[in-house]
């Protein structure tokens, strides 16, 4: 641009430049696609039965698909859905800790702490490190459905950290998570929580599926968290920011799945195609509420921290949609491919246990439901005559 | 206990029954009776004599995450819903307008699939009672003319209660809501309005009485004694409850941001008319810049602080807003419904901008203007029922309604059509009669007799 510039490459440069980015985002989501296809697909299967697949999230960082998100990258959430979207197509679990890993960006990317983002954002895009988000428990204890389980407690330099969580997800030792802990009631801290040896991980019990997730239960006894570590005091604030983005990125697992359930039934159309017809949600109509779905999801990404709560509700109502059609396309695309989709080593028989975790995996459906309904409720007073 | 196997020994330790403890984590119920044997604690193991290196045998997480356990008694939970018909009409509301459209669409069919789901209990009432109520001296009770699930068997409709709808899907026949997705051939939305306050008031300290339960809560409320309470707005709404307040023998005070109550609708000698009515039976009449805020003073008063600094706030024991009502907008608006101060619907058919979805009482707008008053509902229903079900008797005619308003103190009846840019003119006037009329390009376009 510094050579020779004309009144009229002048004129068009803004809009070439903007072309020439979208051509290179195009390009991006491209090689992400191509790696999905033809890496990721073929070993589905082994990352269900427990292969974490560290091996294949480091091409996929390189390739640029867990940045897109990113403030520095112009907060695409519509594209960091439409990567996750292909990449769960390709393997749900995958899909999982793409999300897992995205949210993590999320939550450094977010934070106010500019120590802690530039120690730690550039190697976690870049997929040199790992880590997942252990806000499970958190994001139901804030909800009101179940108490926090981690307590911490302040000390000279920091905090110090204890108790349990079930099952935290795309970790393993000498990776990270976020966690959030309890100081006094209505008081809790966000911090980052490395796996190094003063953890305690435990295998958790099998899962019907998605063993290659990295998902173990963590004990903290007295673990020392400095200060330098703390993503976000208080975290309620924090969490109410960036809640609508953590759900709502969610949806690019039950759009991809989804995705790949109609795929499902259209490999089988040629040949079972007319014993096919007798089923419904069929491909067409599943696609066609996909195709609804997404658009409502792509349009609730471009204002991922809008504050309000009818933009809440419709980010709930998202996900929790996308967590009924998976189910009903995953369960769709079984009965279309027959006793072949029923095979162990099958794909609609994997995504029908991929779907499922997409509608128990917190915000699970009934979650979504309850937290719809508190949205829902009209304050009112409280009648002091009662008693 | 009883649910457990008899087989098993009872405890002879002396500490008393078995007891249970869940796992905060993921709901794992430990019973002392059963131990845990996979873990190596034996059947009859008291949870205090479980070693503290035990675990969660599902999830893993420590003995001291595990709380005492008492399994709830009865019917604390909501009945399961049993899905007994898909597709049909789904009517979203069980107000006056929801119930008037399942008892005209089963009038002319008596088969078809009717589902009401509604926020409330879904129990019939007559919302205009809820305005002069007090003075009746009714009870809740009085006011529920039937049950809402009598009401359901009476007309074979499917009532889901305490149900929220939070999506409409036009393309795909389905209303997403708080308990599940439900199918429609019909879509009838008589969702009503809600209450809108003042922006920076607290809703957890002032009533909004718009439907029966708020009724109720106010009522209970005020039980048993003279309270003072003041109103936030003096509209048609407020007016009412003021009256009726008053004439239930509680101290009312009456806060208006202007000269006289109902300005803008009344001409200001009928609003004098109406101040001086209220004023008669006890009602303060406060004239405020706006209210700023409420909040909760000594002895667990109430104060209504006005915007200016030089007014003095006003101390009462309850406050209900009655600062008028609207239609949200975000469930049609994110369905892609044409919404424009309520649903937009054809002023003869009462559909919506999607075709099988029509609308009908306080949500819908006609011609760009909401028509919030009852008598209406019951044509429009008629005509809504009568297209859902192919008959062939009506079209809804849209005619203003005669406005009563219910203030003993001062009957004021208004009949045709009050347009902002109209005047009102005076016709006679005297102690005992006001008469007006009201023109709008030289035409009398409504008439009002107090």
């Amino acid at each position: 641009m510094d050579a020779i510039i004309t009144d009229a490459s002048c004129d068009a440069a803004p809009g070439a430049a903007d072309r020439g980015a979208d051509v290179a985002l195009d390009n991006r989501l491209a090689d992400i696609a191509a790696l999905a296809e033809t890496r990721l697909a073929p070993m589905a299967a082994r990352i269900d039965e427990g292969h974490y697949p560290l091996d294949m999230m480091a091409p996929l960082a390189r390739a640029g698909a867990f940045g897109f998100h990113l403030s520095a990258q112009g907060a695409r959430y519509d594209l960091a859905l439409a990567a996750m979207e292909t990449i769960s197509a390709a393997c749900g679990s995958t899909g999982f800790l793409t999300w897992s890993h995205d949210v993590m960006g999320l939550y450094l990317d977010q934070s106010g702490n500019n120590a802690l983002k530039a120690r730690l954002l550039p190697g976690h895009v870049a997929g040199e490190t790992f880590g997942g988000t252990a806000l499970s428990n958190p994001m139901k204890a804030l909800a009101g459905i179940e108490p926090m389980l981690l307590k911490a407690v302040p000390v000279v330099g920091g905090w110090r950290v204890s108790g349990s969580l079930p099952w935290v997800s795309h970790i393993g030792p000498g990776q990270y998570c976020a966690a959030i802990a309890t100081v006094r009631e209505g008081h809790e801290m966000m911090f980052l929580l490395p796996l190094d040896e003063r953890a305690k991980l435990r295998p958790c019990p099998k899962f019907s599926g998605m063993e290659g997730t990295g998902t173990w239960g963590i004990t903290l006894d007295d673990f020392f968290v400095p200060h330098e570590d703390v993503i976000a005091d208080p975290a309620r604030p924090f969490i109410k920011r960036i809640r609508a983005a953590f759900i709502l990125l969610q949806a690019g697992m039950a759009t991809g799945i989804t995705l790949g359930a109609i795929n499902d039934i259209r490999s089988v159309e040629g040949h079972l195609g007319h014993v096919n017809r007798f089923l419904h949600d069929g491909a067409d109509e599943l696609e066609a509420e996909l195709d609804d779905l997404r658009t409502r999801a792509l349009k609730l990404a471009q204002t991922p921290f809008e504050a309000s709560d009818d933009y809440l509700m419709n980010v709930l109502d998202v996900r929790a949609e996308g967590g009924e059609l998976v189910l009903r396309a995953a369960q769709s695309a079984l009965l279309h491919q027959g006793a072949r989709g029923y095979l162990m080593s099958s794909a609609p028989q994997r995504r029908i246990r991929e779907s499922h975790f997409v509608a128990i995996v917190t915000p699970a459906i009934k979650h979504l439901r309850w937290e719809m309904a508190r949205l829902e409720r009209e304050v009112m007073p409280l009648a002091e005559n009662a008693a | 206990m009883t649910a457990l196997d008899p087989d098993i020994l009872e405890p002879t330790d002396g500490r008393g029954p078995w007891l249970e403890f869940l796992c905060r984590a993921c709901g794992m119920i430990y019973n002392e009776r059963d131990g845990d044997p996979d873990s190596g604690i034996a059947p009859g193991t008291r949870f205090d004599d479980i070693p503290d290196d035990w675990c969660c045998p599902i999830c893993g997480v420590r003995k001291q995450d595990f709380e005492p356990y008492v399994r709830p008694q009865g019917h604390a939970l909501a009945a399961p819903l049993v899905r007994k018909a898909d597709g049909g009409v789904v009517i979203i509301g069980a107000g006056i307008a929801g119930w008037a459209v399942a008892g005209e669409i089963r009038q002319r069919d008596a088969d078809i699939p009717i589902t009401l789901i509604t926020r409330c209990a879904g129990d019939v009432y007559h919302k205009p009672e809820l305005a002069v109520a007090f003075a009746r001296g009714m009870s809740p009770d009085k006011l529920r003319r039937e049950n809402g699930s009598d009401a359901a068997n009476r007309l074979n409709v499917r009532l889901v209660r305490q149900c929220s709808v939070v999506g409409i899907a036009p393309r795909f026949g389905r209303v997403r809501t708080t308990r599940g997705t439900f199918r429609y051939d019909s879509l009838v939305i008589a969702s009503g309005a809600r209450a809108q306050m003042p922006t920076g008031l607290d809703p957890a300290l002032c009533w909004r009485i718009n439907h029966l339960q708020a009724w109720e809560g106010l009522h209970l409320a005020l039980k048993g004694g003279t309270r003072r309470v003041a109103i936030i707005g003096a509209g048609m709404v407020g007016c009412e409850l003021a009256e009726d307040l008053a004439r239930a023998g509680h101290h009312v005070d009456l806060v208006s941001v202007t000269t006289e109550p109902m300005e803008g609708f009344l001409p200001s000698p009928a609003g004098a008319r109406v101040r001086h009515g209220l004023e008669t039976l006890g009602v303060r009449y406060v004239r405020m810049s706006g209210v700023r805020a409420l909040s909760r003073g000594a002895a667990g008063r109430l104060l209504v602080h006005p915007v200016a600094c030089d007014e003095a706030p006003v101390e009462v024991d309850e406050v209900v807003c009655a600062t008028g009502v609207a239609t949200p907008s975000r469930l049609f608006q994110a369905a892609g419904l044409a919404f424009s101060n309520g649903l937009v619907v054809d002023p003869q058919s009462l559909q919506t901008s999607a075709e099988g979805i029509y609308a009908l009482g306080d949500c819908i707008s006609l011609e760009g203007a909401p028509c919030r008053f009852v008598e209406p509902i019951f044509k429009q229903a008629s005509a809504i029922a009568a297209a859902i079900t192919g008959s062939s008797d009506g079209t809804y005619i849209h005619r203003p309604p005669v406005i009563r308003l219910k203030l003993r103190a001062v009957p004021i009846v208004i009949e045709g059509q009050i347009c902002r840019d109209g005047e009102w003119r005076m016709v006679r006037e005297s102690p005992e009669r006001l008469e007006m009329e009201h023109y709008r390009q030289g035409h009398v376009t409504a008439r009002l007799v107090a």
